[in-house]
């Protein structure tokens, strides 16, 4: 079995993950719209982590979180440690988190996420006057309810391409 | 078995702990400094592509309307375009004699004459995600030139100014955003002051504005050229209201901006006149 087989697939929908995360409406429907986006991106990498936690590398997900950061303008480095600590997270408990019924796992994303955000939320903070708020609370619910369907192609995906 | 994980376990453990001291370190450096600017120029390079494609749908929208308009649509429009063509030389040939008689009379007070500025017209082709937030990503960067710090308009007011230049794109913060802010003067009378951003996109706000200051609805306010980054004479908005409150020291001057921020696909980047560029180095010199 060829170990580094489909790592293609896994580049692949982080970089699809990193377009949906900055893919828009039209300007001219209303703004709050932006707060229900989800975080796709770390549901794509939560996936591929629990899935195959051997083919994702700590340093890797830390250097393509600088990425992230000029494309959310984010300063450098917040996105780098949010990822490298959410694979942290999935990759200690992959085997627990993969026993997990959906449900269960939606509630562990809703946490994560949320961390996540609040993370981001502080650190832009420390430089900038944004205002925050509501999206604490409104992306972990999105991307928790978007969870199962992430899952379920991205399974479909792994088995059909026969990612190991 | 369970000793080798364990082991790598912790080393991940380490790893993470690590990483993230270099992280906040990297963040305590850039809110402090302007050393890693460069860096952001690389990473900007070499994410437009993503930019480009999450933009592709609006980009191609336009150019297929363009195609699929009809004969008649396009004679419409020409002649709109016409119209507008006449009504705004007629404007320019009025702002020819005005520059002029202004120059002699600036020459008469003994003061410098205003140098024109060259613009680069740029494509909208991204925005930034955050809701809480109000930045694009425009199609010209440091190969047309363009720097942080400089202005950009549009077609009806000042946009914004860039923030970060890559190679073929670079992020304009607009006018509204929390972190702007502008400094400006009444039309009118030439009451200075500073035009800030509070995070709603079509509200500006004027800060410490003394309640006895004549400021009222409908007031033009424009860049008033202070501080050296913006030009002067730029409209930025219009007075949509004036508040005072009888206890507080200052009045609670709202603008709208002039500027279609959430419309507008075309902007312009300011260039200072080569001169006052070297003025103005040799000042920091």
């Amino acid at each position: 079995m060829n170990p580094t087989k489909g790592g293609w697939l896994i580049l692949l929908t982080l970089l699809i993950g990193m377009l949906l995360m900055v893919v828009h409406f039209p300007e001219t429907w209303p703004n709050w719209l932006g707060w229900l986006r989800p975080n796709w991106l770390l549901l794509i990498l939560f996936f591929w982590v629990i899935e195959l936690p051997h083919r994702i590398g700590l340093i890797a997900i830390w250097l393509l979180g600088f990425l992230v950061d000029g494309l959310l303008a984010a300063p450098l480095g917040t996105n780098g440690i949010i990822l490298a600590g959410v694979t942290y997270v999935a990759w200690r408990f992959f085997e627990r988190l993969r026993m997990y019924s959906v449900l269960q796992q939606c509630g562990v994303i809703f946490l994560l996420v949320a961390a996540a955000e609040a993370i981001r939320v502080f650190v832009i903070g420390i430089s900038s006057a944004r205002q925050w708020g509501i999206t604490l609370f409104t992306v972990p619910l999105m991307s928790m309810l978007m969870w199962p369907f992430v899952y379920l192609i991205l399974i479909r995906l792994r088995t059909g391409m026969r990612v190991e | 078995m369970i000793k080798a994980l364990f082991v790598r376990e912790t080393g991940a453990g380490y790893l993470l702990v690590g990483l993230g001291v270099i992280s906040c370190l990297l963040i305590a450096i850039e809110s402090s400094t302007r050393v890693l600017e460069p860096v952001r120029g690389v990473l900007a390079t070499l994410i437009s592509p993503i930019y480009l494609i999450a933009e592709s749908p609006y980009l191609l929208s336009s150019t297929v309307s363009d195609v699929a308009s009809s004969r008649s649509q396009l004679q419409e429009e020409n002649q709109q375009l016409q119209r507008k063509i006449l009504e705004l030389s007629q404007i320019s040939q009025q702002y020819v004699a005005l520059k002029a008689e202004n120059d002699r009379l600036r020459a008469l007070l003994g003061s410098q004459g205003r140098l024109p500025y060259e613009v680069l017209i740029a494509e909208l082709v991204g925005v930034v995600p955050d809701p809480n937030t109000f930045q694009i990503i425009i199609d010209k960067g440091a190969d047309a030139g363009v720097q942080v710090g400089q202005a950009v308009l549009d077609a009806q007011g000042l946009f914004g100014q860039i923030v970060e230049v890559g190679q073929y794109t670079s992020r304009v913060l607009l006018v509204t955003d929390a972190d702007h802010a502008v400094p400006v003067q009444v039309n009118r009378n030439g009451v200075r002051s500073i035009a800030g951003g509070n995070g709603s996109l079509d509200v500006l706000e004027l800060e410490n504005i003394p309640v006895s200051a004549d400021i009222v609805e409908g007031d033009l306010v424009e860049t008033s050229g202070l501080g050296g980054r913006f030009p002067s004479g730029y409209p930025v908005g219009v007075v949509h209201s004036v508040v005072v409150e009888p206890t507080s020291t200052y009045a609670e001057v709202l603008v709208r901006p002039s500027a279609l921020l959430d419309r507008s696909r075309h902007v312009l980047v300011i260039f200072k006149p080569q001169a006052q560029v070297a003025e103005q180095n040799g000042d920091l010199n």
